[in-house]
């Protein structure tokens, strides 16, 4: 429907094809130079394109903006002259802008040859002339170009660096390594977990009796994937977890992570190594785990391998929904839209959130009996950082703010371990292990937030950007699959890393920007908090998240409605009561409309566009005939 | 007004509109806590309306105030009604309602909560179960104007516990079983009772709404005055009039006495145009866009038969339409049946407007079915939402109903009637059949798109009375009131569908609503209830000659006498807002209305409520004002004081 709404900012090429003789009108060989892309300091460019067009999304290549293409070390950049209109309102990233995607955001390239789109693979060059591409971003963004009007070799060119860079063999590749830009970390806030401090804190802070820091692994000679710090079972002795760390996959025994005041803890471990047949060692360390009980209570093991997906799992489950969220065509989406929900059934994805919900629920539950909960899977990476984080958000209200939130995710997942950069892919390898777990934990707290609009410090917008930012390759936080891995890289004297943090968010947005992953809610309605949060986790009380998954297609941007408007309406609300509070008189309401993807709306809607005039309603909100006669095509129930 | 009258007014009418919609699960201790945690709260800031407003609002009706009020309701009705129970057992009782049969040592077979035994009533009014084993009681609260059917379930040789009773199949989306003992005899009595007061027309008794008999504040009757609302749309003008040529139903006995018709349509021409048209439902207008004069017009089906029969009159009349917009040279006809049904009724004598014989006018299709086959749908809905959820096969259950697939079709609809009224200037006719089901749907949702005074709560009460009463909606066959014919083919949830699709706009636009979910639960509730006269009969000819009016409240007469609990916290004044709404007529914004169709299944209810979050902000911000008014006040005040009796010794902290 809001084909026409993109006319505001895309010129329309109807029918361009037809005409091949007749080229596009560009402003002359001097606007060149000013099409090329702002760069970073140590950003070079390592091929372009010029006179390509950019389509708009879902606009059966009928429309788009004309520009020129580049590929650096750290992005793909379209550049255009077409000027948007002022007014901004979505979010403005420092470090990239509309047009631009990270390389590391990347996921796979398409040649469009006539109507078909053949499947890129990286690393291999393409010999032949490129007519365009179509690019589907790990973000689920979709960018089509057409290289029609291109000089000779320009689209071939550029394909090839794509394929190159964006799909680097080596981690040194990364872009974290080129970037110059001075750093001075400004966020204090968020523990990092890599000191004994830390841990000695957060031991503290729980109150949790029968566990003791050991330094064991100091040197990282026990576990290559733990932490240097670990937090063990008070009666185990360095030697024996050394020698019992053996016997499980990835040399990792049970860690503490998590405990109550009552004495209950969250420990996770991974499963005995394939090769050992006996138990022993694992059963010796859960008797190390019950004896940490203040009254030696048998803890309850969880095995996340049973009923959780595998990293596979979760990667086909995320390609198929994908589909239904980037669809090629508007034809495909309304053939979509026909049988929509068995599609998404059979991608699976609500399922595995629900999964790892109810799973979260179950341990939490057990946590609340004052049973320790022990945590065991493959290598202890991967579903268990989702499980472990999210009983503590459950039971903890310490993470539901936006400090304690990030503290959470730097202690269960980056210290102790989620392989980011082989599930981000952020290299490329052939064996891919590629999986969007994170995604799955993000969209597990955003049900959270549904159910509890209250509870938490953070909006949807926040974890939406921390998807988008686990993308780009400036900043450390998940960049790398392990301490170890961070800690070699740092010391590195060849290569000049620099440690950026993810949390230190002035880094990529400005102030305004950041205001708005703070709930307007979290402050004002915190005396009525409850402690512990007891969700729905079946797949009838879950929704689809459709800021972060719908809000590449325009076409499905409610103006002046969603969730973004009732988040205003409370921003609104309690700004008043906060100046009412200070003694000052309630700041006139001002009220704006935005779109429901708001700040991802793509200049679709802008606050204040819409109170123009009282009938506003002109051809920008309306269906285009195309949208209406297939609408109604497709409608017909069978 | 003092914490006592808060509580007062918290009891009075809350409560009769939970009991008309809970199943209550008084065990929920957190829906119980929350709303005595709430209710404390405004108790102590003084303030009588907010609790108020709390408890309701955190329902969508669902969870159960009766058992922490259940005191206080019993207080009241002692105090108050006129009707004060005869024994302790007796279930609160509306005025003019009395109990009909009392069985006790029934066991109530809840779903979720497992059986609980008790006493079971059954007045003229309700069915009202009180559980009797439980530390809270379990309270079931059904009016019978809710059950389309009942069962005796086991028979004298019925072995095993809770084999032997009754079970209640209701329109709301629920069914209740009862077990009684054999050895008691009461299931006779209860079911014989039940029968009667279920359906009372297949008993000659009245509709209880002829023997409710409470007097509120509010007439709602009044809400709906047809020439201020046509008066209100700029009508009468230059090209629409006001005719009074259906003051006696003369024309059309299923349409109102009132209608707004081209200004140059003579009387002759009407009565011409009405035998073209199935029932005489002829081209009325509905509503007229205040700058455009571009007009939504409805009527019924041409009746042109197979031999594709034509009447000038009737062609004529279609230019007039046509030629009241000055904006365009064209019109579109939307025929909103699939255009294989539209053809199918040539044979029974309708049929639809050739593009030959109507010159500028386009139809369109849009491809809604019939009443059938949305009842069957509504059917298979039921089956997958009650009693229990299949969760691991929920996501294709709710699609293989198609029931948000017409709903879709449905606001798609309207959404095409918007589109051509606001931005092609044109106007347009909109008919099915008969004109009263689909139709009706198409032309209140796009005026609700268009308008926002109907967005507002008095506003969206006009719209009922005007689009679906007035034109002659046939509540009573659809519903069944008070009949026994449950597989009466007449019946179908078109209404329901339409109230589902406002929902649907709700959620995607909610700031843009005056009401909340509550307000739309309470009319569809009250659709079946039979308390009110509001949705009784098919026709304003029928209830004019019943006096519904007269003998009955209206359910407008209700809500708006304690409007604070259907208003949307969230609401901006239509000022502020977008006029026109245009809802995304896809399933990936259309959402399974779970507060309405799962509302029994207490695992299906909302944790927090963003809105009673919302609604705390406002209290608290109102508070806030006082608060500053206050120090205001006393400052000027002060000031004032100072001014007349300056300090005798100057003071330097003053200065």
């Amino acid at each position: 429907m809001n084909e026409r709404k993109m006319s505001n900012s895309f010129k329309s090429y109807v029918g361009f094809e037809d005409h091949d003789s007749q080229s596009l009108n560009t402003s002359g060989d001097d606007s060149f130079t000013e099409l090329n892309p702002r760069l970073l300091p140590g950003e070079v460019v390592i091929a372009e394109a010029q006179n390509v067009l950019l389509f708009a999304p879902v606009s059966e290549q009928k429309q788009g903006k004309s520009g020129s293409l580049s590929v650096t070390n750290f992005k793909l950049a379209f550049v255009t002259t077409e000027e948007r209109p002022k007014e901004e309102s979505g979010q403005q990233n420092l470090l990239l802008g509309e047009y631009e995607v990270c390389l590391s955001n990347v996921d796979v390239v398409y040649q469009l040859v006539g109507d078909k789109k053949r499947r890129l693979t990286p690393g291999n060059n393409v010999t032949g002339k490129v007519r365009g591409l179509h690019i589907l971003c790990k973000n689920m963004k979709v960018l089509s170009f057409s290289f029609k009007f291109s000089p000779v070799g320009h689209g071939k060119n550029l394909t090839n660096a794509l394929l190159h860079h964006a799909f680097p063999r080596r981690h040194q590749l990364l872009f974290a390594y080129d970037y110059r830009e001075p750093y001075y970390n400004c966020q204090r806030e968020v523990c990092s977990f890599r000191g004994l401090a830390d841990w000695e804190r957060e031991l503290l802070r729980t109150g949790c009796q029968g566990w003791r820091l050991s330094a064991v692994n100091q040197s990282f000679q026990l576990s290559t994937s733990l932490p240097q710090w670990l937090i063990v079972p008070q009666e185990v002795l360095d030697w024996q977890l050394g020698d019992a760390a053996r016997h499980f996959r990835g040399s990792r025994p049970p860690i503490w992570c998590w405990g109550s005041s009552h004495g209950a803890a969250l420990v996770r471990m991974a499963d005995i190594h394939p090769t050992i047949t006996d138990r022993v060692k694992e059963n010796v360390m859960l008797e190390n785990v019950r004896k940490s009980h203040p009254q030696r209570r048998q803890p309850v093991l969880l095995d996340l391998s049973k009923d959780f997906p595998s990293p596979r799992d979760v990667q086909i489950s995320y390609t198929k929904f994908r589909e239904l969220c980037a669809p090629e065509s508007l034809r495909l989406f309304w053939i979509q839209d026909n049988n929509f929900f068995s599609l998404l059934e059979g991608s699976r994805w609500l399922q595995i959130v629900s999964v790892c919900l109810r799973k979260s629920i179950e341990a939490a539950e057990a946590i609340q009996r004052d049973e320790t909960v022990v945590l065991q899977e493959g290598d202890g990476r991967d579903m268990c950082c989702i499980v472990a984080s999210l009983v503590q958000v459950l039971l903890d209200p310490y993470w539901r703010s936006l400090r304690g939130f990030q503290t959470l995710i730097q202690k269960e997942w980056v210290v102790l371990g989620h392989p980011f950069c082989t599930r981000l892919a952020h290299v490329f390898s052939t064996e891919s292990e590629q999986s969007p777990e994170f995604l799955v934990f993000l969209d597990c707290m955003w049900q959270l937030l549904q159910q509890f609009p209250a509870a938490f410090e953070f909006t949807e917008t926040y974890l939406t950007t921390l998807w988008d930012s686990a993308h780009v390759s400036v900043f450390e936080t998940f960049l790398f699959d392990c301490e170890r891995d961070r800690t070699l890289a740092t010391a590195d004297p060849n290569n000049r890393l620099v440690l950026r943090s993810i949390w230190d968010w002035g880094e990529q947005f400005p102030e305004q920007d950041i205001a708005l992953f703070t709930n307007p809610l979290y402050e004002a309605c915190s005396h009525s908090q409850p402690k512990e949060l007891l969700p729905h986790g079946g797949l009838s009380s879950l929704s689809l998240w459709r800021q972060c998954y719908f809000r590449w297609l325009p076409l499905l941007e409610i103006p002046g409605g969603g969730l973004a408007q009732i988040d205003l309406h409370h921003r609104q609300l309690s700004a008043e009561v906060a100046a009412l509070q200070r003694g000052e008189s309630a700041p006139e309401q001002t009220l704006t409309q935005v779109g429901s993807f708001f700040p991802f709306s793509h200049g679709i809607t802008r606050p204040g566009a819409l109170l123009a005039s009282s009938l506003t309603l002109n051809t920008s909100f309306l269906p285009g005939e195309a949208f209406l006669d297939s609408q109604s095509l497709l409608n017909a129930p069978d | 007004m003092d914490s006592k009258g808060s509580a007062e007014l918290l009891n009075s009418e809350t409560n009769h509109s939970k009991h008309a919609s809970s199943d209550s699960l008084a065990s929920d201790s957190k829906s119980s806590s929350l709303n005595s945690k709430l209710g404390q709260e405004s108790v102590s800031s003084g303030k009588g309306s907010p609790s108020k407003s709390y408890c309701s609002s955190s329902s969508t009706s669902t969870e159960n105030v009766v058992s922490t009020l259940e005191s206080k309701i019993k207080g009241k009705t002692n105090l108050s009604e006129s009707v004060p129970p005869s024994r302790p057992d007796d279930p609160p009782l509306l005025p003019g309602e009395k109990v009909q049969g009392v069985a006790r040592e029934v066991t109530y077979l809840c779903p979720y909560s497992g059986p609980a035994r008790g006493v079971l009533s059954v007045t003229n009014y309700k069915l009202h179960f009180r559980s009797m084993d439980r530390d809270t009681p379990y309270v079931v609260d059904v009016p019978l104007g809710v059950v389309s059917r009942i069962e005796k379930v086991g028979g004298a040789s019925s072995r095993g516990e809770n084999s032997y009773g009754i079970e209640v199949f209701c329109k709301d989306m629920r069914n209740l079983r009862f077990a009684h003992k054999q050895e008691n005899h009461s299931r006779r009595n209860v079911f014989e009772k039940l029968q009667q007061y279920a359906f009372p027309l297949s008993h000659k008794l009245p509709l209880f709404a002829f023997e409710y008999s409470e007097t509120l504040p509010e007439n709602g009757w009044t809400v709906h005055e047809p020439i201020a609302e046509l008066k209100r749309m700029g009508v009468p003008n230059d090209m629409w009039k006001i005719s009074k040529i259906n003051e006696n139903y003369e024309i059309c006995d299923s349409y109102p006495t009132v209608l707004a018709v081209p200004a140059q349509a003579t009387d002759d021409d009407l009565r011409a145009v009405a035998a073209f048209r199935s029932r005489g439902r002829i081209p009325v207008l509905s509503w007229i866009h205040p700058e455009s004069q571009a007009t939504i017009s409805r009527c019924s089906q041409p009746l042109v038969g197979v031999s594709g029969k034509r009447s000038r009159e009737d062609e004529r009349y279609i230019q007039l339409i046509m030629d009241a917009n000055a904006q365009s040279h064209k019109m579109f006809i939307m025929d909103a049946r699939p255009s294989a049904n539209a053809i199918a009724n040539k044979a029974k004598g309708g049929g639809y407007e050739s593009e030959d014989a109507y010159q500028n006018a386009e139809l369109v299709f849009l491809d809604i079915h019939n009443i059938h086959v949305m009842r069957e749908s509504l059917r298979k809905l039921k089956e997958l939402c009650f009693p229990s959820i299949e969760e691991s096969r929920w996501l294709s259950g709710v699609e293989s109903t198609y029931w948000l697939k017409h709903i879709k079709c449905i606001l798609a609809g309207a959404v095409r009637i918007v589109d051509k009224v606001e931005n092609h200037k044109t106007s347009v006719l909109v008919h099915c059949s008969d004109g009263w089901d689909r139709t009706a749907q198409l032309t209140a949702l796009a005026m609700l798109m268009l308008d926002p005074y109907y967005r507002t709560i008095k506003g969206f009460e006009v719209l009922i009375e005007k689009e679906w009463l007035g034109f002659g909606h046939k509540f009573q066959h659809r519903i069944g009131h008070g009949d026994d014919h449950h597989s009466d083919a007449d019946r179908s949830p078109v209404f329901l569908q339409f109230i589902d699709c406002v929902y649907q706009i709700t959620t995607q636009f909610p700031n843009a609503f005056e009401f909340n979910d509550h307000f739309l639960i309470t009319i569809l509730d009250h659709l079946y209830s039979c308390r009110f006269g509001t949705f009784l009969f098919n026709s304003d000819r029928e209830r004019a000659s019943e006096g519904v009016k007269q003998k009955t409240v209206s359910l407008w007469s209700f809500i708006n006498s304690d409007l604070d609990v259907y208003r949307n916290p969230l609401y901006w004044s239509p000022a502020a807002y977008q006029q026109v709404l245009v809802p995304i007529a896809s399933v990936r914004h259309i959402t399974l209305w779970k507060g309405h169709y799962c509302r029994w299944n207490p695992s299906m209810r909302p944790q927090d409520p963003v809105y009673q979050r919302t609604m705390e902000l406002l209290v608290l911000k109102e508070q806030l004002e006082k608060l500053t008014e206050e120090c205001k006040r006393e400052q000027q005040s002060r000031a004032a004081r100072n001014m007349a009796t300056p300090p005798r010794l100057a003071s330097p902290i003053r200065n």
